[in-house]
């Protein structure tokens, strides 16, 4: 059976530098990068009281794209900026990255000023719907991304062939990239922003234009940098996908953070509780319903049949049906209905209620 | 693999090379050597068709190399004008518009080595271009001085026999026919069409940092060009008319007027080197050290203002 390569090997295993002390916790599903709840004392991206202001038409006045921004990312912690178009998580992105200059306030990466172009070697970013250099090919973007960063000879050679199976692009190596589809592209993408081994990774919109399956496979690729200790800044309005990777969120709106913290202290609903049940029977229902009925204070919300979501039922009926027709042949997109890449998503087949 | 444990230098020349051997394949890749095609038509063309002239007798080969040359250096000087300004200004806002420079900036590269690399990149293509050409124009052009100083020979000996030419006027009018042939002049002259096109795109470099469209780029780098090529001569009539323009202000005004409009008079010597004169090379001395002071001055002038552009 075909090994899938989102889940095989070919992941980069950074060491911890000296201005980043290791982890306290190793996983032990890695390969000796720090785990993923681990978190060294210099925060991977610091934002204090940014903000940046953009001259309106023919110079007129002043636009606030970002309104005294503050957040912190730990080492090893998957961070989701969520908001609505022109709220100004591009222009955060892009500050971080030294590409826009801050109106006032700070960025830095691992503790280095982020304005300092030897920032970048610790950064991966993909921005949203990369195009690249359509004369090149798979193959020859990596190298190219990786010449830029000093890589040359045999490790370059290594890491491009290691990228190329990362990303399931080994057979479209020698394509050029203007043949490419839109997923393909997001893929390649993705290899070249890690292809310095970067301990940061800066996807903005990464599965934007993408199928599911796609965005499913990129979704994959972020647990798995996970799971080694990558730092992933995760920027996009599909908020289902980021509260599936995401460990704390933030979200902005009209350029300032109007909340911030854990996913799961966010999104949980402080006054109700959820259980559910497998193959409950009408009357334990009906005995459940009568005691909440008789509870002061208690009062049943809603109760019926939990559901899956659209994109579990797509992959469900798409991938799993061909990996069924075809069990041989392996499944190039990994399993799609469990849910769990490699144990560590602790998401259920169902929704709640 | 082996971990980064210093900081990139800020100016890398192997970074630049590689952005440079990238635009450059970029560019082949968009087929803009087809110019060589409309280069050896021209060639076929003026072989196909004698082209009428009114040289007397005397110079008739001379003639005929010149006008055979003539239009091929002027093909040459077209292509390398219209890389150095098209192609340079097609290269950042694509760039931008296809946010390759996002994740190329969001690498460890300097946006000096960025400028750099596009800008030679461009150069090394006008460079192969130009280099093709030149080997092209040369092989014509000896193959025809061959057969013309066969002629020649033939001719000077009747002339001579006929006691109407002396050996001196054989020596005079040979070296006068070989100065329209493949000579060191004309490789100079070359080079100097080269500079001129380094001066162009540098210039087209500059107004793409600030520009937001290709074609803003194109129009103002080639206004720059054609007014540069009259400036300096309506600049001395101006002063020589009304008088004004003289002193420290009018010194620097016209100074600064030079900065956007590169006087290109001096590169003029191109046509005096088609008549057939030779090329002095302490010119070309002056005329390298004035591209060097343009094309750093321009560069400098990008970097400063794509350091502060918003991408």
């Amino acid at each position: 059976m075909k090994h899938s390569p989102w889940r095989g090997a070919g992941i980069p295993t950074p060491a911890t530098p000296n201005d980043c002390p290791p982890v306290k916790t190793r996983c032990h599903c890695g390969s000796g990068r720090y785990a993923g709840g681990g978190m060294s004392e210099t925060p991977a991206v610091q934002v204090n009281s940014l903000v940046k202001d953009f001259r309106g038409s023919f110079g007129c006045g002043m636009i606030r794209a970002v309104d005294e921004v503050s957040l912190e990312i730990a080492s090893g912690e998957i961070y989701g900026l969520i908001g609505p178009n022109g709220s100004g998580k591009s222009t955060t992105m892009k500050a971080l990255l030294g590409l826009v200059t801050p109106t006032s306030g700070t960025c830095a990466i691992f503790g280095r000023d982020s304005s300092k172009v030897d920032s970048r070697q610790e950064v991966g970013f993909l921005p949203e719907n990369p195009y690249f250099y359509k004369h090149l090919n798979g193959e020859e973007t990596i190298r190219f991304y990786g010449k830029l960063c000093g890589m040359r000879g045999s490790s370059l050679r290594e890491r491009t062939e290691e990228l190329l199976e990362l990303v399931d692009l080994q057979d479209a190596r020698k394509r050029r990239l203007g043949a490419y589809s839109k997923g393909m592209l997001q893929r390649i993408g993705l290899a070249q922003a890690l292809v310095q081994d970067p301990r940061l990774l800066i996807l903005d919109e990464p599965t934007a234009g993408v199928d599911p399956i796609g965005s499913r496979q990129i979704r994959d690729l972020i647990f798995k940098l996970k799971e080694r200790g990558f730092t992933v800044f995760l920027c996009s309005h599909l908020l289902e996908q980021v509260q599936e990777v995401c460990d704390r969120v933030g979200i902005i709106h009209k350029g300032a953070l109007v909340k911030e913290g854990p996913l799961e202290e966010l999104i949980s609903i402080e006054d109700q509780t959820e259980i559910i049940l497998r193959n409950a029977t009408p009357d334990l229902l009906h005995r459940i319903h009568e005691l909440a009925a008789h509870e002061e204070g208690v009062d049943l919300v809603r109760s019926g049949n939990p559901r899956t979501t659209l994109e579990r039922l797509f992959l469900r009926e798409t991938v799993q049906r061909d990996a069924e027709a075809d069990p041989g042949s392996g499944t190039r997109q990994g399993s799609p209905t469990d849910g769990t890449p490699d144990g560590c998503h602790n998401d259920t087949e169902e929704d709640s209620p | 693999m082996s971990r980064h444990p210093h900081s990139p230098p800020l100016f890398s020349f192997s970074r630049i090379w590689i952005i440079a051997g990238n635009t450059f394949t970029h560019l082949m890749r968009m087929k803009v050597f087809y110019f060589l095609l409309v280069f050896v038509l021209i060639w076929l063309g003026l072989n196909v068709f004698k082209l009428p002239h009114t040289a007397g007798p005397e110079s008739v080969g001379g003639e005929e190399l010149r006008l055979l040359k003539a239009p091929l250096v002027g093909t040459m000087k077209l292509f390398a004008i219209i890389i150095g300004i098209v192609a340079t200004a097609l290269l950042i806002p694509r760039d931008v518009e296809d946010r390759t420079l996002y994740t190329i900036l969001a690498k460890p590269v300097p946006r000096l080595d960025y400028l750099l690399g596009k800008l030679f990149g461009v150069l090394l293509l006008i460079l192969a271009g130009l280099t093709i050409m030149t080997l092209l124009l040369d092989a014509v052009l000896w193959y025809r001085t061959q057969g013309i100083l066969t002629e020649f020979n033939k001719v000077a000996d009747i002339l001579i026999e006929q006691q109407q030419w002396t050996v001196e006027d054989r020596q005079e009018a040979r070296a006068e026919l070989l100065s329209h042939g493949v000579t060191w002049s004309l490789q100079g002259a070359i080079l100097v069409i080269f500079f001129e096109a380094a001066i162009i795109a540098a210039l087209a470099l500059l107004v793409s940092t600030f520009s937001t469209s290709t074609l803003f780029t194109v129009v103002i780098s080639t206004l720059s060009y054609f007014i540069g090529n009259f400036i300096a001569d309506g600049l001395d009539h101006w002063q020589g008319s009304s008088g004004t323009g003289e002193g420290t202000l009018g010194d620097l005004s016209s100074r600064a007027l030079f900065v956007a409009f590169p006087d290109y008079r001096p590169f003029k010597i191109v046509d005096e080197v088609l008549a057939g004169q030779i090329f002095p090379p302490d010119i070309l001395g002056s005329l390298a050290l004035s591209t060097g002071l343009y094309v750093g001055l321009y560069v400098v002038l990008s970097w400063f203002i794509f350091t502060y552009k918003e991408i």
